[in-house]
């Protein structure tokens, strides 16, 4: 009796563990891997500054925080400002269409700041960087998608001479 | 090179051992979960949307109320006279329900009793009972009374019959007691009721937190059309920042000439060719 | 022994009277049904209406009259208009003495009836309210103007007439302002537009060249408060409807948006971003002076006044999520009241001073809700996809919004329409409009 629940169980646990590994591979394939922690990682609708300087940053939902990514592309931004001294940016905060209007309005507002501290802090004068929020009333994709949201959570970097 | 191998198996299958020995499922039984409750979780407000729960807050008021008012009620015997006419219907009804409760195979004393209860304390209360109060289902009287005073009438069921009519006598001085003979039976108020739940169109307007009672007097003719209608307290119509009861009282003075005429009984005229109908929107509005 | 002593005692007294008693009978129950009302075409004679018709290009002056009437009452939910085919009795003879049994038979309970004149270029309608049932006259009412008022005159008498017979003051001689947008999602091109209640009049008070986003009335509907992006620059502005000027509000170094006036129209109350925080201020129209309302590094925004000015409500993420608070006007006592699941924005005061309406994400869901100025008692009138941003009608009763609907995962087949719901949740329809509309509020009554 115990000799067959023996078996039982050592063989659950082999196939347990089999089945663990393949799960493993299998989650990996299904995140989409354009959005990871809420954050869009993709390049569609990317536009570039200059060679390798990408026009804009991402946010989780309801989030201003920046990301080591949007890091990573604010602090070429502010290398390319500083060799090029003469040009002013707008920075445009923009969010998804899940929330209410006038907050919308405060949050792009909120994550296009976060931007320009980053910036100045690598050397931007804050003469050169200007702010508007759109709130959720330019959204790069209409669709009502994860995907489509992510990435109308944006602060856009806009020349503006 | 076998040595290396087949040590290394060896230790393979231990761990393997060892991870099944230690597994739960082998150690421990497997548990009796009880089967799943679903709870839903409601949102708790002040005014709830089920429709009967203001009926229950009614039924706990009305049963706090009466333990003040008894008192008074004894006092002033002027009001006392006034409490005859209105009482007068519920005695006979419980009187009713007692008589088939006792009839039948098992009578439940507790039951009998505390409808008797029941009533006794309504008698002495000025105001008119809700009288659907009385139609709700037992289970939920029932769960409203204080289990106090279930004990202690379960040992007096018989006797309590006799006792109840003595006290209310002592408060209300005179009474007409033969059932059937006075107030309208269950199944006649039933149908008046219904007719006129029928006709009456409650204007939706009406502010759902105010005093939503009108009370009017009917003179009837024996065929159940109207002769007279009196509003009571004919002076609020006018007061100010009482408009909506201006307008709750002629909704309900159209909802007797459409129903005319009236669902009355087929005998009895005299015992209610004067009729007092309480229109109350309150519960189909809060609720 | 002593029972039987007692029963005998009680059959002694009882027996000898043979006074009944008065029985009675609760009615507790009725039935919600819209009341049906008859509204009779306004009668008129021969002369008035050929001047009439020369003048407003209108055959039957009488049977508009009565039409927007009948429109108002319908869609209130508390009526149901008849239809007129059924009736019996012509107008100008209904108006002069109705003959109840006529109107009774097709189960009216209340009639309409009135007649329209053109005196000295001025029109005059005189109306009566008659309660079927009792057979006699309960309102009767005559109003002067200009011929082409003609509209508000039947707004005004669904007024009266709705007052008479639910006890509460009428919403329909009122406008709505709202924001009418066209074009594809990612370009919307938004215009202030204004429009009487029932659809009708619609005027388009900016070109679309810059983006308007949430137009509000001051108190006597001459001025509006709203949002532009003139200039890439958002700020707040005012605009006098008569005029169509245009002022910005103060001089901020910043974008202000999310703005009202205060209940006695003096002051404007919004937000003013800087640096990524939000906060509330309000100005004085007249001396122009700022006051800083909250100072909280979290967003403050969406401020509404209770109708006494004493209190605000507003929207803040200083909990770590949006929620609704309520503070005094002067910024002090500030205290949160929604505590649900899910996100709160959006509040305004009811003019009745006892609820506020919101709107609440939870899950994927738009609500829009009410609750007592507490936070107590908080009931969830509708569920969407996608709406928000309630204002109330002037008597408090009724809430308009707007929903966004797409008929696809890709945005296709964008739209946005204006919807109103009763205080109880019933009665939830469309409010027409010429084009897709978002951002809706509700004037108070123009017949102040």
């Amino acid at each position: 009796m115990i000799l067959s629940k023996f078996y039982r169980n050592t063989f659950l646990v082999l196939l347990l563990s089999l089945v663990l590994s393949a799960c493993a591979t299998q989650k990996a394939v299904k995140i989409d891997s354009k959005i990871q922690g809420d954050v869009y990682t993709g390049t569609d609708s990317v536009k570039y500054l200059a060679d390798g300087v990408k026009d804009r940053i991402f946010f989780a939902t309801n989030e201003s925080v920046l990301t080591t990514a949007s890091r990573d592309t604010l602090r070429k931004q502010a290398a390319w400002l500083r060799k090029n001294s003469d040009i002013t940016v707008v920075l445009e905060g923009h969010c998804d269409e899940r929330g209410t209007r006038e907050y919308n309005l405060a949050l792009g507002e909120r994550r296009a700041n976060a931007a320009k501290d980053y910036l100045m802090t690598y050397g931007v004068a804050s003469d050169r960087i200007s702010v508007i929020s759109y709130g959720k009333e330019r959204p790069v994709d209409s669709g009502s998608s994860p995907l489509a949201w992510s990435k109308n959570r944006r602060s856009v970097t806009v020349r503006a001479n | 090179m076998h040595r290396s191998l087949v040590i290394s198996f060896g230790f393979h299958i231990v761990i393997v051992i060892l991870t099944v020995l230690s597994l739960p499922f082998i150690a421990k039984k497997p548990i009796d979960l009880p089967p799943l409750i679903s709870i839903e979780l409601i949102q708790i407000t002040d005014k709830t949307n089920i429709p009967f729960a203001p009926k229950a807050k009614k039924i706990i008021e009305k049963i706090k109320k009466e333990k003040d008012t008894l008192v008074s009620e004894q006092a002033p015997p002027k009001k006392v006279k006034k409490e005859n006419p209105k009482a007068v219907p519920s005695p006979d009804q419980k009187m009713k329900k007692i008589d088939e409760a006792k009839s039948e195979a098992i009578p439940l004393p507790e039951k009998k009793a505390k409808k008797v209860k029941m009533t006794e304390e309504k008698k002495q209360n000025p105001t008119k009972e809700d009288t659907k109060v009385k139609q709700v289902s037992e289970f939920e009287k029932e769960e409203i009374i204080d289990p106090n005073k279930i004990a202690a009438l379960i040992d007096k069921s018989k006797k309590e019959i006799a006792e109840t009519t003595k006290t209310t006598n002592r408060v209300t001085q005179s009474q007409d007691k033969n059932m059937n003979i006075s107030g309208l039976t269950l199944s006649e108020e039933d149908a008046l009721k219904a007719q006129i739940f029928g006709c009456w169109s409650i204007p939706l307007g009406l502010p759902y937190n105010e005093n939503l009672l009108v009370k009017i007097k009917l003179k009837l003719q024996p065929d159940g059309s109207v002769i007279k209608t009196e509003i009571l307290d004919h002076a609020r119509m006018n007061k100010p920042g009482q408009g909506f009861y201006k307008v709750l009282a002629e909704s309900a003075l159209r909802a007797i000439q459409l129903c005319q005429p009236l669902r009355v009984p087929t005998t009895g005229y005299e015992r209610w060719k004067d009729l007092q109908l309480n229109f109350d929107a309150r519960e189909m509005l809060e609720g | 022994m002593k029972k039987i002593k007692y029963l005998i005692f009680i059959l002694f007294i009882t027996i000898p009277t043979k006074s009944f008693s008065l029985i009675e009978v609760d009615i507790t129950r009725g039935n919600l049904n819209p009341l049906p009302i008859a509204v009779s075409p306004l009668s008129y004679n021969q002369e008035s209406r050929s001047a009439l018709e020369k003048e407003l290009k209108i055959e039957d002056l009488g049977s508009e009259i009565s039409k927007v009437i009948e429109n108002n009452l319908k869609k209130s939910g508390l009526f149901n208009p008849l239809n007129k085919d059924a009736f019996l009795q012509k107008p100008d003879i209904a108006h002069l003495k109705p003959r109840f049994e006529d109107w009774a038979l097709i189960k009216a309970q209340a009639l309409l009836t009135g007649k329209v004149d053109l005196q000295d270029e001025k029109l005059r309608v005189e109306f009566r309210l008659w309660d079927v049932l009792a057979g006699k006259e309960m309102l009767a009412l005559a109003f002067t103007t200009v011929p082409k008022n003609w509209r508000r005159v039947g707004h005004i008498i669904t007024d009266k007439v709705y007052e008479r017979l639910t006890g509460e003051k009428g919403y329909f001689d009122t406008r709505i302002i709202y924001v009418a947008e066209e074009g594809p999602k990612t370009k919307r091109i938004k215009k202030l537009a204004i429009m009487d209640q029932d659809g009708f009049n619609t005027k388009y008070l900016t070109l679309g060249k810059e983006l308007v986003l949430t137009p509000r009335f001051n108190p006597t509907n001459q001025i509006v408060t709203y949002l532009s992006y003139f200039r890439n620059l958002p700020r707040v502005y005012i605009l006098d409807i008569e005029t169509g000027i245009q002022e910005v509000v103060g001089d901020f170094p910043g974008m202000t948006f999310a703005p009202r006036f205060s209940p006695d129209g003096k002051k404007i109350i919004m937000s003013f971003a800087k640096d990524g925080n939000s906060d509330i201020y309000t100005m004085d129209l007249e001396n122009r002076i700022v006051e800083r309302i909250t100072n909280h590094p979290s967003i403050d925004t969406s401020p509404s006044y209770s109708p006494d000015g004493k209190y605000i409500t507003f929207n803040s993420d200083r909990s770590g999520y949006q929620q609704i608070y309520v503070m005094r006007s002067d910024g002090s006592k500030t205290k949160r009241i929604s505590f649900g699941n899910g996100l709160y924005g959006t509040p305004v005061w009811s003019p009745r001073g006892d609820l506020i309406a919101f709107t609440r994400l939870h899950r994927g869901k738009f609500y829009i809700g009410v609750m007592r100025t507490d936070g107590k008692g908080e009931r969830l009138l509708t569920e969407n996809y996608y709406q928000e941003a309630p204002s109330w009608s002037p008597n408090g009763r009724v809430i308009i919004f707007y929903r966004e609907t797409k008929s696809g995962d890709q945005g296709e087949g964008f739209s946005a329409t204006l919807w109103s719901i009763d205080l109880t949740g019933y009665n939830e329809r469309l409010v027409e409009t010429e084009t897709d509309a978002s951002d809706p509020s509700w004037s108070s009554l123009l017949s102040n």
